[in-house]
């Protein structure tokens, strides 16, 4: 069983780096992967698109995703109807947002999940770098990578400040892992 | 931590990086190389490796890619191994030297990542700046995977340098050039014992007197032209078994001129190149387990076109679907008439058709390649190219 995530940013924000990153703790426990950015001319501030396939065997398709099993989302300004047209109600969408999840019941039938990686970048001196934060909450919304992989890969691959995006990585997961688990209840 | 890559020569890398590893692997005396996305990460791991001391090569960065060609073009006359890459409008600025490249007989291992070509301007993925230098000369292979990529730059060389004439690998801009996935990377070692050194019987070195390219009478420049043909016309075997020695080295597999996938009892073949080839496996799969006999033909080598070898593949089957990712206007898809060229003259030929799928960059899903395939393996020929979204 294949799986398919998408990941949307501005040129700039980290969705390509995101991307590489989550492809990479995949990688790490033994799985296949595949991921691939596209952007048009690379101009700081157009979105990008991060596309990551995983699989238990070799993945040999090569195409947009259509209908994304999980959705990583570095704006709420982005997540318009084209964006969302790779989603359907069982697609989990975590977005960088300071608001709650109610404010998004009215864009449709979604599984959308907030997150104020903003906040939690900066409760630890990250300023605008979100990706790390954004990633913690993302594998407490899926379940997976395992939060120890994720963590190891952002340490060895982080140029700067490699304890604070563990630890905003971290202090995401944690969040979102209890509001994950109210929601269980 | 990794169970299913441990203990293997796995890396996490872009088809891009894979090249330039594969580059490095086969360690060139010279390497020059201007920059344009999305061949830019191939330039920039070389400098990478290079700063890191783990690749020698002079990497030279002129102001063209016109300049780049010429320099490469000079560097292998002198006997240096010679590694450029290029991408789409680069490629068409290079025109004038790719003939010069191949009558001149350089050796030169150029990678090209398929990208459209202006205007309108674009970089998504799209044969046609290759496949429009198709008269040139160089010897044309198309790449479906990053995998695929490193070893078949490190294959070129041996082919250029054997055969003396340039090799042009190509793979699709994003699909495969961005693409990161786990990909082998052969020990030195391996590559150290597959590849000779390159020296070619007739150099340029300022002690010996003698110059490459003077003008010539009519009929000795004709004879350039004979001799050619002689060359390619054993270029079809050279990639065989260059590709069978490397794949009895390594262990891997499907190195040689086509390749057929499920095609036994098939009684409809697609036919492609570049990346599509991994996504219509995956078509062929579903299909046959639909009870729908199909197949893929793979095209890796696309120039000398491997005439014979597919007319013994196609004289066989029924119907034929051409999926091209590249659009000749007033004609249709390069890949489609170049088969139909191949089949004509046999007793009974397959029905033929020529979809335009992908031009531009479009997605083409193994979904939408089923619903071709149900739609056109009973539908009647069409002499036009048929435009499918």
């Amino acid at each position: 069983m294949m799986r398919e995530i998408l990941i949307l940013g501005r040129g700039g924000q980290g969705a390509q780096t995101a991307g590489n990153l989550l492809a990479r703790a995949f990688f790490e426990i033994g799985q296949y992967v595949q991921t691939f950015a596209t952007y048009g001319g690379a101009r700081r501030g157009t979105p990008v698109t991060s596309s990551i396939r995983v699989a238990a065997d070799p993945i040999r398709v090569r195409c947009n995703i259509e209908l994304a099993n999980a959705m990583l989302c570095f704006d709420e300004s982005l997540l318009d109807r084209a964006f969302l047209a790779n989603a359907d109600n069982k697609t989990a969408i975590v977005v960088n947002s300071s608001k709650a999840a109610e404010y998004f019941s009215g864009i449709g039938d979604y599984r959308i999940v907030p997150v104020d990686g903003r906040q939690i970048a900066q409760n630890h001196g990250m300023g605008k770098v979100i990706n790390s934060a954004l990633l913690g909450a993302f594998a407490a919304t899926m379940g997976q990578p395992d939060i120890n992989v994720l963590c190891d890969v952002i340490f060895e691959n982080a140029p700067t400040k490699k304890q604070e995006n563990v630890a905003a990585c971290r202090e995401a997961f944690a969040l979102l892992s209890e509001s994950a688990r109210e929601n269980h209840q | 931590m990794n169970t299913a890559f441990r203990n293997q020569n796995f890396q996490l890398l872009s088809g891009n990086h894979a090249v330039a590893i594969g580059a490095k692997l086969a360690n060139p005396d010279v390497s020059p190389v201007y920059p344009i996305t999305p061949q830019t990460p191939i330039l920039e791991k070389m400098i990478e490796l290079q700063s890191q001391g783990e690749l020698e090569t002079e990497i030279i960065t002129p102001e063209s890619e016109h300049s780049a060609l010429a320099a490469s073009i000079s560097a292998s006359l002198t006997g240096a191994r010679v590694f450029t890459a290029t991408s789409s409008q680069g490629l068409l600025l290079m025109h004038e030297l790719l003939h010069y490249a191949v009558g001149a007989r350089s050796s030169i291992v150029m990678f090209n990542v398929n990208r459209t070509v202006a205007s309108p301007w674009g970089f998504w993925p799209d044969q046609l700046d290759s496949l429009a230098q198709r008269d040139t000369g160089w010897i044309q292979l198309y790449s479906e995977t990053p995998q695929e990529s490193l070893d078949t730059v490190i294959q070129a060389f041996a082919i250029a340098e054997s055969a003396r004439l340039p090799v042009m690998i190509n793979h699709d801009a994003f699909y495969v050039s961005h693409a990161v996935e786990p990909v082998e990377v052969p020990d030195q070692s391996v590559v150290d014992d597959f590849l000779s050194p390159f020296q070619p019987p007739i150099k340029l070195d300022p002690e010996i007197g003698r110059s490459f390219g003077a003008p010539i009478a009519q009929q000795t420049w004709n004879e350039s032209r004979r001799d050619l043909a002689e060359v390619m016309s054993g270029i079809g075997e050279l990639v065989t078994s260059t590709g069978r020695q490397w794949d009895e080295m390594t262990g891997r597999r499907n190195h040689g001129m086509l390749e057929s996938y499920r095609l036994e009892d098939a009684e409809v073949v697609i036919a492609t190149m570049g990346s599509m080839c991994g996504t219509v496996r995956d078509a062929v799969d579903s299909l046959r387990n639909q009870g729908v006999a199909a197949g893929l033909l793979k095209v890796r080598l696309f120039r000398p076109l491997p005439a014979a070898a597919l007319r013994e593949i196609l004289a066989e089957m029924q119907c034929v679907i051409v999926l091209d990712r590249n659009y000749s206007a007033g004609t249709g898809g390069i890949l489609h008439q170049e088969l139909k060229g191949v089949l004509y003259g046999l007793d009974s030929t397959p029905k033929i058709h020529g979809l335009l799928a992908g031009v531009g960059g479009t997605s083409v899903s193994s979904e939408k390649i089923q619903q071709l395939v149900t739609s056109y393996k009973d539908a009647a020929f069409s002499l036009e190219p048929v435009w499918v979204e």
